[in-house]
C-alpha cells in the first residue's frame, strides 16, 4: 500500500487533493474520482465533516480509498471529538493501516448547516498532535499501555494567508514542537505569503505542502498560475488541491501546469 | 455579573395559561442591572399580561414582587406570605435564581420568564458582553486578562485558529479574535514568552460536574463531624 510518507521521502514534490466523503452511503463517486486520482496524485487528504456540515466518516471513506491502492491522509478536527473520541477514532485509524493523519481544530459548528450542533473543542490542534505522540508511544491520555500502538504520521495545518501573522507563528512553533510530521498550508492567494511565513517562521525542517483552492471552474487558472509559482519557487515540498466543486478537474488543472 | 434577556411575550403568555392568579417576581440584582427582571421590568410585564389577559377575556390577575436577590433564602423568605395565595410564580431572575425560588416554594409552580445568557461586562449603556465561563481553571493570569475560553468560539488554549482574518473571528467578521487580542495586549506589556508554553489539556472533571463549594472557613460547620 502506499503511504503519503513514501511519496515525500520519494518525489521532490508531491500533489494532493483534497476529497470529501459523500453525504450518504453511495460511495461510487468517491471511489470513480478515486479510481481516475491513480498515478495523478501522492495522497489523497479525507476531509473531515468539512465546512462543519455532515457527511459520512472520514475514516470509511479514507480505508476504501487506500482499498483502492491510493496513498491517503485522514483528516481529523478537534470540532465534534473529546478527547476519548480523538483516542478511539486515532487507534481505529491505526488499526486500519491509517498512518497520515491531518489533525486540525475544525471549521466553526455555525459556518455550517448544522448550526445547532455542539462544539467540542476538548482539545486543541497543538494538544491534538501531543495525543498523536502519546499513542504513538503506547500509552493513552491516562497512562493506561494500549494493547497495540499504531503507526502514525501526524501532520498539521499552517495558515500563512491569517491576518495578523504573529500569533499564526507561535502557534505554527508549537505544532512543531509538539510534534507534527507534515505541514499542509490553508488555501494561499499567492506565493508571497508563503515566503513571508517562512521568512518570520525561524525554519521549517519537515515538510511543507502548500494549500492552492480553485473554488470553481473559473478559478482554475489562477490555481494553475499560483501552482506554478509555488513549484518554481523551490519553498513548498508540494501542493495540496482543494477544488470542492470539481475534483474531476484535477487532470486540467495539473495538465495547465505541467505536472 | 449575570446577563439575562426576558423571554418573548407570546412564551410567557402561553406558559401561564390556566394559571389564574400569577406572582410576577422580580430579582433586584444582576438581572436588575441588566434592565431584564428587576421591579421595573416586572412592574411593567405585570400590565402587559394583565392587558393581554382582559382583551382575551381571560379572567387572570397579575400581582408583583422583587426581592433583593432570589439565588439567596433569606431575601426569598421575605415572600412567604404572599405567595401561597398565588395558582403560580412567574420569576424573572437568572437560572440560578428561578430554581432557588422554585425549591423554597415548592408547592406552587415557578415559571421562568427570562433565558439567563451568560457571566458578562456592561460595554456601554444597554450593552452587555460575556467574559467568563466559569470554567473553574482561570487562566487570565498568563493570557494577558483576556480569556481564550469565553471568548475564543473554540476555546483554543494554545493560540489562534487558522481562521483569524484582520484580526478578526471566523465565525463572524464583527467579533474580533480573542487570540490577536491576548497577543497585542501581552505584547504591549512585554509579557509574549507567556504564548511560548504549551498549554497542557484542560481538567475538566470539576467543570464538568454540578458545583458546590464551601468557604474554607465554613468547612467545619459543615463537616460529618461538627
Amino acid at each position: 500500500m502506499p503511504e503519503f510518507s513514501q511519496a515525500l521521502s520519494q518525489k521532490e514534490f508531491v500533489v494532493t487533493l483534497e476529497l470529501d466523503p459523500p453525504r450518504g452511503v453511495d460511495t461510487t463517486r468517491l471511489t470513480e474520482t478515486a479510481k481516475a486520482l491513480q498515478g495523478r496524485v501522492d495522497a489523497v487528504v479525507i476531509s473531515d465533516h468539512r465546512g462543519a456540515t455532515p457527511r459520512q466518516s472520514p475514516l470509511w471513506a479514507a480505508h476504501l480509498l487506500r482499498e483502492s491502492g491510493l496513498a491517503v491522509v485522514l483528516t481529523m478536527t478537534c470540532r465534534d471529538r473529546n478527547r476519548l473520541a480523538l483516542t478511539g477514532d486515532i487507534l481505529a485509524a491505526g488499526a486500519a493501516g491509517l498512518q497520515s493523519l491531518l489533525l486540525v481544530s475544525g471549521d466553526f459548528v455555525t459556518l455550517g448547516d448544522h448550526p445547532g450542533a455542539k462544539p467540542v473543542y476538548d482539545l486543541d490542534s497543538v494538544q491534538a498532535l501531543q495525543l498523536a505522540e502519546v499513542l504513538r508511544a503506547g500509552s493513552d491520555l491516562a497512562g493506561q499501555a494500549l494493547t497495540g500502538a499504531p503507526e502514525l504520521f501526524a501532520g498539521a495545518v499552517a495558515a500563512p494567508a491569517a491576518t495578523p501573522l504573529e500569533p499564526q507563528l507561535i502557534k505554527f512553533r508549537k505544532k512543531l514542537q509538539a510534534g507534527a510530521k507534515f505541514i499542509i498550508t490553508k488555501p494561499l492567494a499567492e506565493a508571497g505569503q508563503l515566503r513571508s511565513f517562512l521568512e518570520r517562521s525561524g525554519g521549517v525542517e519537515i515538510p511543507l505542502i502548500a494549500g492552492v483552492e480553485a473554488a470553481g471552474p473559473e478559478a482554475l487558472d489562477d490555481a494553475a498560475r499560483l501552482l506554478a509559482d509555488l513549484r518554481g519557487s523551490g519553498m513548498a515540498r508540494g501542493v495540496h488541491l482543494s477544488m470542492p466543486s470539481a475534483p474531476e478537474r484535477l487532470a486540467d488543472l495539473l495538465k495547465a501546469c505541467g505536472l | 455579573m449575570i446577563v439575562a434577556e426576558r423571554k418573548g411575550f407570546e412564551e410567557i403568555a402561553a406558559s401561564l395559561s390556566g394559571f389564574r392568579k400569577v406572582l410576577v417576581v422580580g430579582c433586584g440584582t444582576c438581572v436588575a442591572v441588566c434592565l431584564t427582571g428587576g421591579e421595573k421590568e416586572a412592574g411593567l410585564l405585570a400590565a402587559q399580561l394583565d392587558m393581554a389577559a382582559q382583551l382575551a377575556g381571560r379572567d387572570q390577575v397579575f400581582e408583583v414582587a422583587c426581592v433583593e436577590r432570589q439565588c439567596d433564602r433569606e431575601f426569598l423568605d421575605e415572600l412567604a406570605a404572599r405567595a401561597p395565595e398565588f395558582d403560580a410564580l412567574l420569576s424573572l431572575a437568572c437560572g440560578a435564581g428561578i430554581q432557588f425560588l422554585a425549591e423554597r416554594y415548592d408547592e406552587i409552580p415557578v415559571l421562568a420568564g427570562v433565558d439567563t445568557t451568560f457571566i458578562g461586562v456592561n460595554d456601554n449603556v444597554g450593552v452587555w458582553e460575556e467574559r467568563c465561563r466559569s470554567c473553574q481553571s482561570c487562566l487570565l493570569s498568563t493570557t494577558g486578562g483576556i480569556c481564550p475560553v469565553a471568548l475564543c468560539p473554540k476555546g483554543m488554549l494554545n493560540g489562534p485558529c487558522g481562521g483569524t482574518a484582520d484580526g478578526q473571528c471566523e465565525t463572524d467578521p464583527e467579533r474580533a479574535c480573542a487570540w490577536t487580542l491576548i497577543y497585542e495586549r501581552l505584547s504591549r506589556t512585554g509579557r509574549l514568552e507567556n504564548l511560548a508554553r504549551l498549554v497542557p489539556l484542560r481538567d475538566n472533571a470539576r467543570a464538568s460536574l454540578p458545583g458546590r463549594r464551601t468557604h474554607p472557613a465554613y468547612q467545619r460547620r459543615y463537616s460529618a463531624h461538627a
